[in-house]
């Protein structure tokens, strides 16, 4: 709640409506009950959330328990149409400090693009002492709740709002989190409009639909591996096979498009990198040391957490920056089952979309969300559902003991099954664990018979994920959920450890 | 005569003016002069067929075609008395046609005027200002730089030299596009001041002086006052540029039409002989241009020795390698006004030196030649406009970033205060009112709007798409990601990248592989040809079509793969993820082709689709129009994909599975 101060004036206009002045340099932060929405409106001057900029006159809709900020630098006034459950102004934020990371990357954006141009270091650069200047490549790590997903989105959207037409690459690569993705994903894409926040469903943007959409962000285009497990500790070794799959995709892609090479690369990563609890360090610094060699990392920014900014100083520090930021106090601790719900949120948002419905007393109907200006027709989907003969549909399962008899596993394995191992899934099997699970499908393997190799499928991409809603084991059929048409039919899937029912 | 600029030469600008397309009038002229008898025997006898004829002959002029400005120019001056007629058909010529064939009118105009002189020009005079003024208004840019270039001529068209149409018409037509009394004042009196001198007016009346000037260099490689006046020319250029007063600018304007008349003569009048091999020409070409060009109707009869040879029709084609073409080619791009000023063979009394060194003791130039004043006015002028300022910008913001002392610690980070406002917000003042992107200050008008476009569309096709159903689409594979961000840029520019979504890109690229994929072909194997072959894929049979470059049968769109023939489209899509966003695109271009394999009856329980929010309506709002789950049913499971809009329709993919 307001705490006390004079800097912010709170003013009802009608029942529904509230009117906040903000002062430059202060936010005004707000968390949403499950079920409500909450609407925003510009009223004048100039704001944004975690970094995108809100368009004057514009109502923006915010739901889902959406929790997040409107932040100004030059003050202004936002009416508030809603009831928020929280909601308070505060002045005290890390804004500062983080537009200065920003304005440290981007010099190096700027020096690296000379070098890709080949123009000389200008004489006013005094700094510019690197022979060789790279473009930035950020590895934010931080304790939970911390902020990391909202530092890496700030200073993406920053990059993207320069104008000078940078597609900064964001990765994820917290699987509890999903991205663009699912849960259970790891993922690339590359950002050239600012991200929109609306739902926690869509928090580093939406991936793209066959609807026509306003902002590219909406309709990115993400390089996902699917891992299937929210905890990265349940299997360190694929997280970091995913991790340098990532890594060297990113790195092809570069070499075809040096420009947006330049535009550097900002890594969010899970809570459990940081996490110093005794028996997992040793997974946790191989998963830290994959980013860094995966994405040859040259900035790690340490979120608010001392003694993990010293432990990175002591590793990393002869061959890179690390820099510790402050953590914002607007963070809000964040319990298992508020995650539990996102992820289904997310799910849901990936096959069916997600329209919110405005709050009561919005009088107008033109309003933004994700700042989409017609989400009725743009963020609404409908998926398919077909029935597929449990042959049709290859089902494994990555190193994990399964109730697979001895003949479906692949030739020669034992009973004693490596972590990354694919072992096959028998749906006629009671208890194989697949009602409800959400499945990965992937990519088709390569076409060339002798390029193959036995655990090619843990380096297959996932081209989109399904869920199967029913089993038929005497028909041996089963329903499965898909985001859009397309034959499934002598398609591999990986089942993880998530499941959804709408 | 003179403006046939090459039909290739049509992307030159104003500022560029090719050699061969600018301020050759006697191009024309000599030939013009021995023009032999039309082969043709004479038939138009009386006025209503020759009009007929004429017409129909003028109708063929649609390009700016050399032969055919001759031809009718030939025509014209044989039948001189039916030059009213003439006048009429191709005034009438003119006001008809589109704006692009109207230029070649003119230069026909042009031509007869100089080149047959009487009497044309007396004929085109009392119309030629309304015409000329009346398609200047409708052509577009370019051109209207061309009828500035021919108006400029004739200022000294006529045989005498003086203005070709007369002193009134010329001034007129000068006062509207130039505006103001900033023209010639009177032939008589070309130095009269003027109150306002447009820096454009001056800059295209340089370019023609600089133009004839580098001509004569060309002639005589040697002439010292050429190459002088081209040198100082080309700064006077820059100055005019950059911006000089309107006193200079006048100043300057007088200067050079007393070069424009006088620099044909100096030229050769200060040249040191040519060298040996140049003589022949320039003996030709004083021996044509001895005797003042005697009024056309004597012209006919005019011997100039060294048009004589070529027929008229060889006389435009390139001059092959005996020397008497040469000289009549080169003295055909001889400057117009040198028929003119060779009668009046008086030394020039005004020199454009001396125009030069008082300005540079007027402190307007510095002896170096820039501009002291340079850069604060009529930067305009540049042609380079578009691309400058949003370069400029983006140079700008890379000092502006650089200059800020910011390292990446976190002493640093968190002590300053953050100048980021500046960047985010000042640098960047346009702004989209609907999704709040901002636009830098140097960006071009264009990159705005063509977001606002991209808004504009996006809504219209939502709008189309109401009551269908939009799908998440599946993710591509990671060959299309990783070249993604390639065809994004290399592709399609960055200026307006930021609409250009993803998806965008990679249907780009799916439809350039389409075609590589179709270009494809297998030769077939003799005694084939005849044989049916299909695609062991999709079971529809080759095409086999005749290779004339090759003279070989292939077959189209085929690969040969373990000794089978395929459809190159087939094989890739087989052997190529069966999801992708681009194969999906592929089969949308090729969905008439049909499917072997049935597609698998589908069938769902029906299953209410809940709503996994809980607090949430389930009823779907009333302007939602689908949220419902898709149902995969028994019927034609093609059907639907029609209704997906822009959506590329997602086939059934068992075909090679």
């Amino acid at each position: 709640m307001a705490d006390g101060k004079t800097y912010q004036t709170e003013v009802n206009i009608d029942v529904n409506t509230r009117q906040w002045n903000l002062e430059a340099g202060t936010e005004y932060r707000f968390e949403l009950d499950p079920g409500t929405t909450v609407a925003i409106k510009l009223a004048h001057g100039q704001a944004e959330i975690f970094g995108a900029e809100l368009a004057e006159g514009s109502v923006y809709l915010f739901g889902f328990e959406c929790k997040a900020a409107v932040y100004t630098w030059q003050g202004c006034t936002i009416e508030v149409i809603g009831l928020p459950s929280t909601e308070y102004v505060s002045d005290e934020t890390p804004m500062h400090a983080y537009a200065n990371v920003h304005l440290a990357l981007e010099q190096m954006r700027v020096r690296a693009l000379r070098t890709v141009h080949g123009s000389p270091p200008s004489s006013d650069d005094e700094a510019d002492t690197d022979a060789n200047p790279e473009p930035p490549r950020v590895l934010v790590l931080g304790p939970e709740n911390s902020g990391k997903t909202t530092v890496a989105k700030i200073l993406v959207n920053y990059a993207v709002r320069t104008g000078q037409d940078w597609t900064p690459m964001l990765l994820n690569t917290d699987p509890g989190e999903g991205g663009w993705a699912v849960p259970g994903a790891i993922a690339a894409a590359p950002i050239s409009s600012p991200i929109q926040t609306s739902t926690p469903a869509t928090t580093l943007g939406c991936a793209a639909s066959s609807a026509p959409t306003h902002l590219t962000s909406n309709a990115l285009l993400p390089l996902a591996y699917w891992y299937g497990h929210a905890e990265t500790k349940r299997n360190p070794l694929l997280m970091d096979r995913l991790i340098r799959n990532l890594g060297d995709n990113v790195a092809e892609r570069w070499d075809h498009d040096v420009e947006s090479r330049v535009s550097g690369l900002i890594v969010d990563t899970p809570s459990s990198f940081a996490a110093s609890s005794g028996a997992q360090n040793e997974h946790r610094h191989a998963l830290i040391k994959a980013c860094v060699d995966a994405f040859k990392i040259n900035v790690i920014l340490v979120v608010g957490h001392e003694k993990l900014n010293v432990e990175m100083q002591r590793t990393y520090g002869n061959r890179m920056t690390v820099v510790k930021i402050p953590k914002s106090g607007g963070v809000v601790e964040l319990d298992a089952s508020y995650r539990e719900r996102v992820r289904k949120y997310q799910l849901q948002n990936y096959m069916y979309g997600k329209i919110l419905q405005p709050p009561p007393g919005l009088s107008t109907k033109m309003y933004l969300q994700g700042g989409e200006q017609i989400p009725d027709l743009t963020l609404n989907l409908a998926p398919v559902s077909s029935i597929v003969s449990f042959g049709d549909l290859t089902l494994y399962r990555i190193g994990e003991e399964t109730m697979a008899p001895t003949s479906a596993l692949p030739i020669g394995a034992t009973r004693v099954v490596s972590e990354m191992q694919p072992l096959l899934v028998d749906p006629a099997q009671p208890g194989s664990g697949l009602y409800n699970a959400v499945l990965a499908l992937l990519a088709p393997p390569n076409p060339d018979e002798h390029e193959r190799y036995d655990e090619e499928i843990l380096d297959l991409p996932v081209v989109g994920f399904l869920v199967v809603t029913a089993l038929d084991i005497p028909n041996k059929r089963m329903t499965i959920l898909s985001p859009s048409q397309g034959s499934l039919v002598g398609r591999t899937a990986i089942v993880g450890s998530f499941e959804w029912q709408e | 005569m003179s403006l046939y600029p090459q039909p290739q030469s049509q992307g030159y600008g104003a500022a560029a003016f090719p050699p061969p397309g600018y301020g050759q009038p006697s191009m024309y002229a000599p030939p013009a002069f021995s023009y032999a008898p039309p082969a043709q025997p004479v038939y138009h006898v009386d006025p209503t067929s020759f009009r007929r004829d004429y017409s129909t002959r003028l109708a063929e002029l649609t390009v700016n075609s050399r032969p055919i400005i001759q031809n009718l120019s030939m025509v014209a001056q044989d039948y001189t008395r039916f030059a009213d007629i003439v006048v009429q058909c191709i005034e009438s010529h003119i006001r008809r046609v589109p704006q692009w064939m109207k230029l070649p009118a003119f230069y026909l105009l042009d031509a007869i005027s100089k080149n047959v002189y009487n009497p044309y020009a007396n004929c085109f005079a009392p119309l030629v200002v309304r015409l000329f003024l009346d398609t200047y208004e409708q052509v577009d840019q370019s051109t209207r730089s061309k009828m500035e270039e021919m108006l400029l001529t004739w200022r000294t068209g006529s045989p005498n030299g003086r203005e070709l149409f007369g002193v009134v018409p010329q001034l007129a037509i000068e006062r509207q596009i130039w505006g103001g009394e900033s023209t010639q004042n009177a032939s008589s009196s070309r130095f009269g001041t003027s109150s306002s001198v447009s820096a454009a007016q001056v800059l295209s009346e340089l370019e023609f002086v600089l133009n004839q000037q580098e001509r004569a260099l060309q002639m005589n490689p040697y002439d010292k006052a050429s190459q002088h006046h081209v040198a100082v020319l080309q700064q006077l250029r820059k100055l005019v540029q950059a911006g000089v007063s309107q006193a200079e600018l006048s100043q300057i304007l007088n200067q050079l039409r007393t070069l424009a008349q006088s620099a044909p003569t100096s030229a050769p009048v200060s040249v040191p002989p040519p060298p040996p091999a140049a003589r022949p020409s320039y003996a030709a070409q004083q021996a044509s241009y001895a005797p003042p060009p005697p009024p056309a109707p004597q012209s006919s009869s005019y011997p100039p020795p060294a048009y004589m040879a070529p027929t008229p029709s060889t006389a435009y084609t390139v001059p092959k390698s005996e020397p008497i073409d040469l000289a009549s080619f080169l003295s055909s791009v001889q400057p117009p006004a040198a028929s003119a000023s060779v009668p009046t063979a008086s030394a020039p009394t005004n020199n454009i030196a001396d125009l030069f060194s008082a300005l540079v003791k007027a402190g307007v130039v510095s002896s170096t030649g820039t501009p002291t004043g340079a850069g604060a006015t009529a930067k305009a002028e540049e042609p380079s406009k578009p691309v400058d300022p949003v370069k400029d910008a983006a140079r700008k913001y890379r000092k502006a970033i650089l200059k800020h002392k910011i390292k990446l610690t976190s002493a640093d980070i968190s002590k300053q205060r953050s100048h980021v406002v500046e960047f985010m917000y000042d640098r960047l003042p346009a702004q989209c009112k609907q999704c709040g992107i901002r636009f830098p200050d140097g960006a071009s008008k264009k990159t705005m709007d063509d977001h606002l476009d991209m808004h504009f569309r996006q809504n219209q096709k939502a709008g189309q798409a109401v009551s269908r159903g939009h799908s998440r689409c599946w993710f591509v594979t990671v060959e299309d990601w990783t070249h993604d961000g390639y065809v994004d840029v290399k592709g399609k520019g960055r200026a307006d990248g930021r609409k250009i979504s993803s998806s965008a890109a990679a249907a780009a690229e799916a439809a350039k592989r389409e075609a590589e994929l179709r270009a494809l072909y297998v030769v077939v194997p003799p005694g084939d040809e005849a044989k049916p072959i299909s695609c062991p894929i999709c079971k529809e049979p080759l095409k086999s079509e005749f290779l004339e470059d090759d003279e070989e049968w292939v077959w189209r769109n085929a690969v040969k793969r373990d000794d089978k023939i395929y459809h190159a489209t087939c094989h890739a899509e087989a052997t190529a993820s069966k999801s992708t966003l681009a194969v999906r695109l592929r089969n949308e271009k090729t969905g008439s082709r049909s499917r072997s394999i049935t597609p698998e009856k589908l069938r769902t329980p029906p299953k209410a689709a809940v709503d996994g929010v809980p607090h949430k309506s389930k009823s779907p709002s009333p302007t939602s129009p689908v949220r419902t789950k898709r149902k995969a049913e028994d019927d034609d499971p093609y059907a639907r994909l029609e209704g997906k809009g822009d959506a590329p329709p997602a086939k059934k993919f068992a075909v090679s599975a």
